[in-house]
This record gives C-alpha cells, sequence and structure tokens, in this order.
C-alpha cells in the first residue's frame, strides 16, 4: 500500500508532498537517540522529572486499579478460587451474549463505515457550498456529542408498535422495536460519524490530480473510483471500522433500553450481573472476556492501520476536486442519500427538543418551560459539577495527552514502548469495568479518592486523554525532528526545546485532546455511574435516572442542555484553532475516541 | 494576528492555572460536615428531595444523598464495605435489603416505631425496617384496550388473552424486585404449586414484548401506548396516570403481591446517631404522613397513620396479599434461576 501510494503521488508530480515512510523515521529517530541513550535521563532532570511523574500517575490510575479488580476477581475472601468464575464464563447465555457482541459490533462497523465513507465521500468529492458542508458537519456531530440513550429513546419513539413512523405515519401495527435490528440501526447512526471523520480529512488530501489523471487517460469514472480513490482510502476504512468496532464492542447503553429479550450483549450482561444479581466478581469477570476483542483491536489499529496512516496525508491541503470526478445523476443519489440520513439524524434531535418542551410526549403536547425549571432549579447541582469537572478534566487530559505522546515518539528512555501501551488501557476496556475497578481500588486506604471529585477526573484524563496522545504520535511523525535537535544542539534543554519549538508544533493535538476529554466528560455514562457520590454527580447519570423514572421531560432538557453547551465549547475550541492557523480537519479526524 | 495568538495562548494557560485552583478548592471541601447524615435513596430524586427537605425542617440535619436503582446502591454499598460512605441506605424493596444481609452490610437498629410495626414490616433483628407498602398492579393504555374491545384486566388469565401478544411490558427478575414480587404472586394465586405457577409464566411469555431492567421502565411505553399494558407498583402506575397519560389500573380477582420499602443503617457508618434519628423519623408517622402532600403514593407501613383518601379509593375491594419474606428469602434465587432458564430463556 505503502509504496503504491508513494508510486501514485510521483506520478501526480506534486513536488511538495514529500511522503516519508513513517517508520523508518521513527528508527531512525530511535537509532540518533540511542547513541544519546546513556545518561539521557541524568543529563535532563526536566525529562527525568516528567518520566517519572507519568509513570507514578500511570501506575496509580490504570495499573493499581486494574490489578486490585483482577485480584479481586480472582480470589474469593483470601483464597485462589475461580470455580464460580469458570461456571459464570461457561454460561450458555453468556457465551451467546459474547457472539452476539461481536456480531453487532462487525455489523456496525461495516454499515458505520459505509456511511461514513458515503458522507466523506460527499462531502470531499461533490463540490457541496460552503453552507452545505457545514450543515452536513453540525448534523453528522450530532449523535457524537449528546448523552447516551437519546438515540435508542428516538428509536422506540418512532419505530415502536405506536410509533409516530410506523404507527402513525405508515399505519402498520404490531411492530416490534426490540432486537438486534434496532440496536445495530441506533448503533451504527450514534457512531458512523468517527467514520465520516476519520475517512473525510483523508479523501480532501489525497490529491485530485491523481483521478484527474487517470480520467483523462480514458478510465471510466467507475473504474477511478475503483482503482484509485477505494484503494488509497483503505487504509481510512480499516481504522474507521476497528474504532466502530470498539465503540459498539463498549456500548451498554444502547442494548440497555433496545436489545429487548432475545439479543443479550456482553456490556448489558456485565452491568446486570453486578447490578441485579450482585455478582461483582462474575460482572467483572465478564468484562475482562470483552478485553480480549478489544484489545485485539487496539493492537491491529496501533500496529497495522496506524502505520499505514498517515502516509496518504500529505500536508498539501489538496482543497475541493478541481474537475468533476463524479457523474451528475451519481452526485444525486449521493447526496439525496446523505440528505435521507441526515434528515432522520435531525428529525430524531427536533424530536427530543420537542421532548423538552411538552407537557409529556404523547399525552399532553401543551407547550412548557417547566422540564429546563427543573434542571435548572433540582438539577442545578449535577450541571455544576459537571461543568466543574469537566473544566478540570480538560485542560489536564489535554496536557497528558501531548506530554505522554511527545514522550514517547521523541524521546527514548526506559520502558517507552510499555508507557505507551499502558497508557492506552483504560481506553480500550469497557467503560463498566473501569468504573467498577475505580470504585474497589479507591474506596479503601491507602488512598481514598470514593466520593471526591478527583476519582471522576481521574477517570476521564486516563480513559479520554489518550485520544490526544495518539493525535500527539500522528502529529509528531510528520514533524521532522530536525527542528528540535537543531534547539537541542543551540544549547536549549529538553524542558526549553519542547516548550519553544515542539509545544506549538503540536497545539492541534493539544486542542483535539480537550475536545474530546470535554465531549466525554459532559456525555460519558458507563464508567462514571459507578463513581458518582454525594458530593459529586453527573448530568447523565440524571439523564439515566430520569429515563427510567419517566420524566423524560427533565431528560429530554437535559440532552438539550448538553449538546448546546458542547457545541458551543467545540465551536470555541475551533475557533482557537483557526488562530493557531492548523489544518482543522487533522484533530477533528482524531477527536473519533471510544 | 500575531498578537491574537499570544493572547489566545495566555488564555489557555490562564485557564489551566484557574481550572488548578478550583480543582484544589474541590478537595477543600470535607465529605461531610458534622450535622450532615449521607444517603444513598432508591427513591426518586422527586420523592426523595422533599422527603429530606422536611427531615431537615424537622431536626436541623441535613441530607446528603445521592439516588441509585436498587441494584446499583446495593452493588454500590457491598464495593464500600470496608469503608462506608453512607449512613444509610433509603426506599427500595425489602428484596434488596434481604440481599444486603446476606452480604453482611447493615447494623441492626430498632426505632421507637419498630414494635408498632407489623411482623412484615420489619427484619427480626431490625436489620431493615419498612417506611411504605407498595402493591403490584396491573396497568392498561386505554386506546389499546379500547380498540382491542378489551376490557381492563381482572383476571390473571386476562393477559393471556390473543390481543396481548407481543404487547405487555414487565419487569426483569434478574434485576427488579417488581419482577420477584410478581413471580411470587403468580406462586401465590396458584397455592405455591410451582408447575402450575410456571406454565402460566410461559403461557404469558409470548405476550411480553421486553422485560425491562428497571420496575418501572415499562410505565411509559404504555403511557405511549408502545405496549398495551403491564405489571407495575401502584406507584410508578398512579404516576403515569398523574403524568396525563390515558391508562387504566386495575387488580386481579384472584390476589395480587405488595412488596415493602425499606430504610437500613449501614454497618461502619461514620455518623450512625444521625443515621438512626433519620430511620426514627422515616419509621415514624412524621415523614409517612408527608407523602399524600407532595403525591407520593405508597401505602404508609405505620399503623397510626391513614391512607390518602384517592388512593384509598382505588385500592378500594383490591385483593392485595404480602409476600411471606420468609418463604421468599428461602427461594428467591431458585425460582429466579428457574425463570431466567425455562420463562426468558427456553
Amino acid at each position: 500500500m505503502r509504496a503504491r501510494t508513494a508510486s501514485a503521488s510521483s506520478i501526480a508530480g506534486s513536488p511538495k508532498c514529500s511522503i516519508r515512510d513513517p517508520t523508518r523515521v521513527v528508527s531512525a529517530g530511535f537509532a540518533g537517540a540511542r547513541a544519546a541513550a546513556p545518561g539521557a535521563l541524568r543529563r535532563d532532570p526536566a525529562l527525568t522529572v516528567t518520566v517519572i511523574v507519568l509513570w507514578a500517575l500511570l501506575a496509580l490510575f490504570v495499573a493499581y486499579p486494574l490489578a486490585t479488580l483482577l485480584s479481586r476477581v480472582l480470589f474469593d475472601k483470601g483464597t485462589f478460587d475461580v470455580a464460580g468464575l469458570v461456571s459464570v464464563l461457561t454460561d450458555r447465555h453468556q457465551l451467546r451474549a459474547f457472539w452476539n457482541s461481536l456480531l453487532l459490533a462487525l455489523l456496525t462497523g461495516i454499515g458505520g463505515t459505509l456511511i461514513g465513507f458515503l458522507f466523506a465521500f460527499t462531502a470531499a468529492r461533490c463540490r457541496l457550498p460552503r453552507p452545505v458542508l457545514t450543515a452536513i458537519d453540525a448534523a453528522v456531530l450530532l449523535p457524537l456529542v449528546s448523552p447516551p440513550f437519546t438515540t435508542a429513546i428516538a428509536m422506540i419513539f418512532s419505530f415502536g408498535p405506536r410509533g409516530l413512523i410506523t404507527y402513525d405515519l405508515l399505519g402498520l401495527k404490531g411492530v416490534t422495536v426490540y432486537g438486534m435490528t434496532s440496536t445495530l440501526l441506533s448503533e451504527t447512526l450514534t457512531y458512523f460519524p468517527i467514520a465520516y471523520l476519520t475517512l473525510r480529512p483523508l479523501l480532501v488530501a489525497i490529491d485530485s490530480n491523481l483521478e484527474g489523471m487517470a480520467l483523462s487517460l480514458g478510465a471510466s469514472r467507475a473504474r477511478v473510483f475503483r482503482t484509485v480513490t477505494l484503494p488509497l482510502c483503505v487504509p481510512g476504512l480499516a481504522n474507521g471500522f476497528l474504532l466502530l468496532f470498539a465503540a459498539s464492542l463498549a456500548d451498554f447503553a444502547t442494548p440497555l433500553i433496545l436489545a429487548g429479550n432475545d439479543f443479550p450483549v456482553l456490556p448489558t450482561q456485565a452491568y446486570l450481573q453486578i447490578t441485579g444479581l450482585f455478582d461483582l466478581r462474575g460482572g467483572a469477570a465478564l468484562s475482562f472476556l470483552l478485553l480480549l476483542p478489544a484489545l485485539a483491536v487496539f493492537l491491529l489499529q496501533r500496529y497495522w492501520v496506524g502505520r499505514r496512516y498517515y502516509v496518504t496525508v500529505t500536508g498539501k491541503g489538496a482543497g475541493q476536486a478541481p474537475f468533476d470526478s463524479v457523474a451528475t445523476g451519481v452526485r444525486r443519489a449521493l447526496l439525496a442519500a446523505c440528505a435521507l440520513i441526515t434528515l432522520v439524524i435531525v428529525y430524531f434531535y427536533a424530536l427530543l427538543l420537542y421532548a423538552s418542551l411538552v407537557v409529556a410526549l404523547g399525552a399532553n403536547h401543551a407547550f412548557t418551560l417547566a422540564h429546563y425549571r427543573v434542571i435548572f432549579t433540582d438539577g442545578l447541582k449535577a450541571i455544576r459539577d459537571t461543568l466543574i469537572i469537566a473544566g478540570i478534566a480538560m485542560p489536564l487530559g489535554g496536557l497528558y495527552g501531548i506530554l505522554l505522546g511527545y514522550l514517547v515518539t521523541r524521546k527514548r528512555f526506559f520502558g517507552r514502548r510499555t508507557m505507551e501501551i499502558m497508557s492506552m488501557i483504560n481506553y480500550a476496556l469497557p467503560g463498566t469495568i473501569v468504573g467498577i475497578a475505580y470504585l474497589i481500588a479507591f474506596n479503601d486506604p491507602p488512598i481514598e479518592l470514593t466520593g471526591t471529585a478527583l476519582i471522576i477526573i481521574a477517570c476521564y484524563v486516563f480513559r479520554y486523554g489518550p485520544t490526544g496522545i495518539r493525535t500527539t504520535v500522528a502529529l509528531l511523525q510528520q514533524i521532522d525532528r530536525s527542528l528540535e535537535e537543531a534547539s537541542q544542539g543551540l544549547g536549549a534543554g529538553s524542558g526549553m526545546t519542547f516548550r519553544r519549538v515542539t509545544l506549538p508544533l503540536i497545539v492541534p493535538a493539544f486542542f483535539a485532546g480537550l475536545g474530546i476529554v470535554f465531549i466525554r466528560s459532559m456525555t460519558a455514562i458507563s464508567a462514571t455511574i459507578f463513581l458518582v457520590s454525594i458530593g459529586w454527580t453527573l448530568i447523565t447519570v440524571r439523564i439515566l435516572e430520569n429515563m427510567t423514572e419517566l420524566s423524560l421531560g427533565p431528560a429530554a432538557a437535559f440532552s438539550v442542555l448538553v449538546v448546546a453547551i458542547v457545541f458551543v465549547v467545540i465551536g470555541a475550541i475551533g475557533w482557537l484553532l483557526r488562530l493557531f492557523r492548523a489544518p482543522s480537519s487533522m484533530p477533528m479526524a482524531s477527536m473519533l475516541g471510544g | 494576528m500575531n498578537l491574537i495568538r499570544r493572547l489566545a495562548r495566555t488564555l489557555a494557560q490562564g485557564a489551566l492555572h484557574c481550572s488548578l485552583l478550583t480543582m484544589a478548592a474541590a478537595f477543600a471541601i470535607p465529605a461531610g460536615a458534622a450535622d450532615a447524615v449521607n444517603v444513598y435513596s432508591i427513591w426518586p430524586e422527586n420523592w426523595a428531595r422533599p422527603m429530606f427537605e422536611e427531615f431537615e425542617k424537622a431536626t436541623g440535619i441535613k441530607v446528603n444523598f445521592v439516588r441509585f436503582s436498587s441494584g446499583e446502591a446495593l452493588a454500590r454499598v457491598i464495593a464500600e464495605k470496608g469503608n462506608p460512605r453512607v449512613d444509610v441506605l433509603f426506599g427500595g424493596p425489602v428484596e434488596t435489603f434481604a440481599a444486603g444481609i446476606g452480604e453482611g452490610l447493615f447494623e441492626p437498629y430498632k426505632s421507637p416505631s419498630f414494635a408498632r410495626l407489623p411482623a412484615r414490616f420489619k427484619q427480626p433483628d431490625g436489620q431493615w425496617t419498612a417506611i411504605a407498602d407498595d402493591p403490584l398492579v396491573f396497568m392498561t393504555n386505554d386506546k389499546f384496550v379500547k380498540e382491542n374491545n378489551l376490557k381492563a384486566p381482572t383476571s390473571w388469565n386476562d393477559l393471556l388473552a390473543p390481543p396481548y401478544k407481543n404487547m405487555l411490558q414487565m419487569a426483569d427478575a434478574r434485576t427488579s424486585g417488581t419482577a420477584v414480587t410478581r413471580i411470587f404472586s403468580i406462586l401465590e394465586v396458584n397455592h405455591r404449586d410451582e408447575t402450575k405457577a410456571f406454565d402460566y409464566m410461559k403461557k404469558l411469555r409470548p405476550n411480553v414484548q421486553l422485560y425491562t431492567k428497571s420496575g418501572g421502565g415499562g410505565t411509559l411505553p404504555v403511557g405511549l401506548g408502545q405496549a398495551g399494558g403491564g405489571i407495575f407498583f401502584i406507584v410508578d402506575a398512579l404516576d403515569t396516570k398523574a403524568k396525563g397519560y390515558d391508562v387504566t389500573i386495575s387488580f386481579p380477582k384472584e390476589g395480587i403481591g405488595t412488596a415493602a420499602e425499606g430504610i437500613a443503617l449501614i454497618k461502619g457508618a461514620k455518623n450512625p446517631e444521625l443515621g438512626k434519628k433519620l430511620i426514627d423519623w422515616a419509621t415514624s408517622p412524621a415523614m409517612q404522613n408527608q407523602f399524600a402532600k407532595y403525591k407520593i403514593n405508597f401505602v404508609p407501613a405505620h399503623p397510626d397513620v391513614t391512607l390518602e383518601p384517592s388512593l384509598a379509593a382505588v385500592l378500594k375491594g383490591a385483593n392485595i396479599f404480602p409476600i411471606d419474606a420468609e418463604y421468599a428469602g428461602a427461594n428467591r434465587k431458585r425460582i429466579v434461576d428457574r425463570w431466567v432458564a425455562e420463562v426468558l430463556n427456553p
């Protein structure tokens, strides 16, 4: 793939398009660093301190909770006992749930990537006017930034036995909304933006001269698509698929509402095992079962797709296609398909807004602001707590992301690889297990954090900060080391070099990290349901409560508020990014998160 | 442009400093002041909050609380066993409390009202005490019933009627005390003949559209007509009606069970004396007389509290029986396992 891209670009003859083999660059860097390695830490106190601090943090917030949970799972009251676990893990229904999870993740991955590609291709190749593009971007971002449950609930309203669409519009009777199909649809709709955000910058970055050249050489448009465009997108497609696969695998909110009786999935089963049967060990064991596919996906993404990914990002900003690479008929079909899906999304969120403004959806449609009054009085503490926690977690997560990302790409020190992999563990694990692990580990001395805001902040930083790490790593691999070497050669210490040279270069990664940590802090539920306390509660937990207590109005009002806040903050970050004149496509693509 | 960039950078740094300061402030606040009691409430916030505010008004003791479903609350208390974070577990079916006794979570305590309560409203050692009673009811969507020429069901067998196929919602026995109470009700009306009871549940299974995770999870779908009917606790059903949904509440003539809602002191509580005061208050008429004022449709557990007239009207003529706690406790796990194996996943 790499070779093909390179040769294709050299055909295109773009002089600035210096495609570099990232692995080679990195390994060359290692070789250089290796020579300087002995005593590098000693000579560089800033580096030493940072590395030690990061190791301590990782040990405390990643290794320690997980080890505590694992020992709790393996030992029953001090004796090694796995008999109970074996019976849970070999249970016919749990095994079915495991395969269901894999199947659901696979189909969500495929469906979501296809829709994501459809949108990305349309946005990048159909020469849409700027307002239309902005509208699409905003609509596509909606599912990504909204609290869990929102799509699921809208599905039931619209497609249930009395659904607005199935019953009122189409007059169908006896429709079943619970099961695999609707879970799949809901997850696809929720997660396809991840694939869109991965694929769009990729498609934009592909030099359209390539396609133009192939066209002028007599290939049909279909052939160009098949033999030029699509092959160039393969890494992006694979990456999108893996991200969607992982997201679906860890999702527990959607199946909790939509999966029904006949389609159990593992994250939900683990949650039920803990909260329903009070079997913490069994639930944790089930979550560890999820770890296998989650880790496999992470490793695939890291070592297979990750290496192929930057190759097509030339940093050249090819921009809009200067000629028609898409036939008019196809263009219309693409636009229609996108419009339809966008319409569905907008409809779902319009429904949400409507539900927040009427007395009781389905019963009393009189206009009221009562639900907003409720959330700004009774719910004020949740809003305040969430904003404080997100506000603190955001800069810390961004800082953690660039520091760790910088160190593992640019510095050579003991256990560098281990540090990188360890930093990704909390990100790859399903939220339920991270939450339970934190709860158990930090409840008792020596480290008592349960009940504080710090436990939630730490959970967010170490669970969602890794997105910033990935972005930093990806950005740094595109930046020539010689810049930093020059700085150090001129006598600057590594701290100075980092602040004055590297930092300005990786600022976009910092903001991407900020963005994703903020979005997740506002919308995550699976881990934090176990971490909220008397002192600190969160909006999402209140939404879940309101959903289960049939207070749909306040739940909808909270959701609208979350979407509004996130849009404002993301807008502000985008504005800051433009100030730094960073290619905005890059960090947006990296907000994909897990 | 450069100036703006520098400004933005200063802003970003400022934000970081600010948040660090806020953070320092955030952790300086102690977990609980001396005159406050910490509570996990299983009752939803809109019922728990007014009760706790009344308690503070009456005693000057502030209640810090967070709300969880019964399963989440118990899982939390279990996980925090070594270093409890709260003093009292408040509300929720005694089912949940019975499971907690097995884990050794509670400190026995007998409030002044304890002796006045009937046997089924207390654990003999005082591990938990009831604060309310909550009968099960049938709830049906009026439009659905009318469209299918049915009447509100008045017998367990009415729910087997063909129009209900795939249109009922009720709770999942793995996660909900509501469901366990329902299953033991079915056992009781079949005179504890398990074969007959399970035959009935298997016949009912095709009519069940969804077994919900929480006891009240099906009320909204029934209110909206996404489901035709279901079996719920009366508080949830009456709440649905109060929201304006057109639903009818009815009772089976064979009878239906009721479950008490409990309160318990956590073992190792940091403020046991304050916790006891809350238990004293909650188990007495002082709290239970307030139910009507806040439209909380629980049946009071204390014999001195009179039933609110409109609630009494709903319950009039209904055949409601208590679930035998001893029998239920002894057979719960086996029955739930059998339900999962034979009814849920046949």
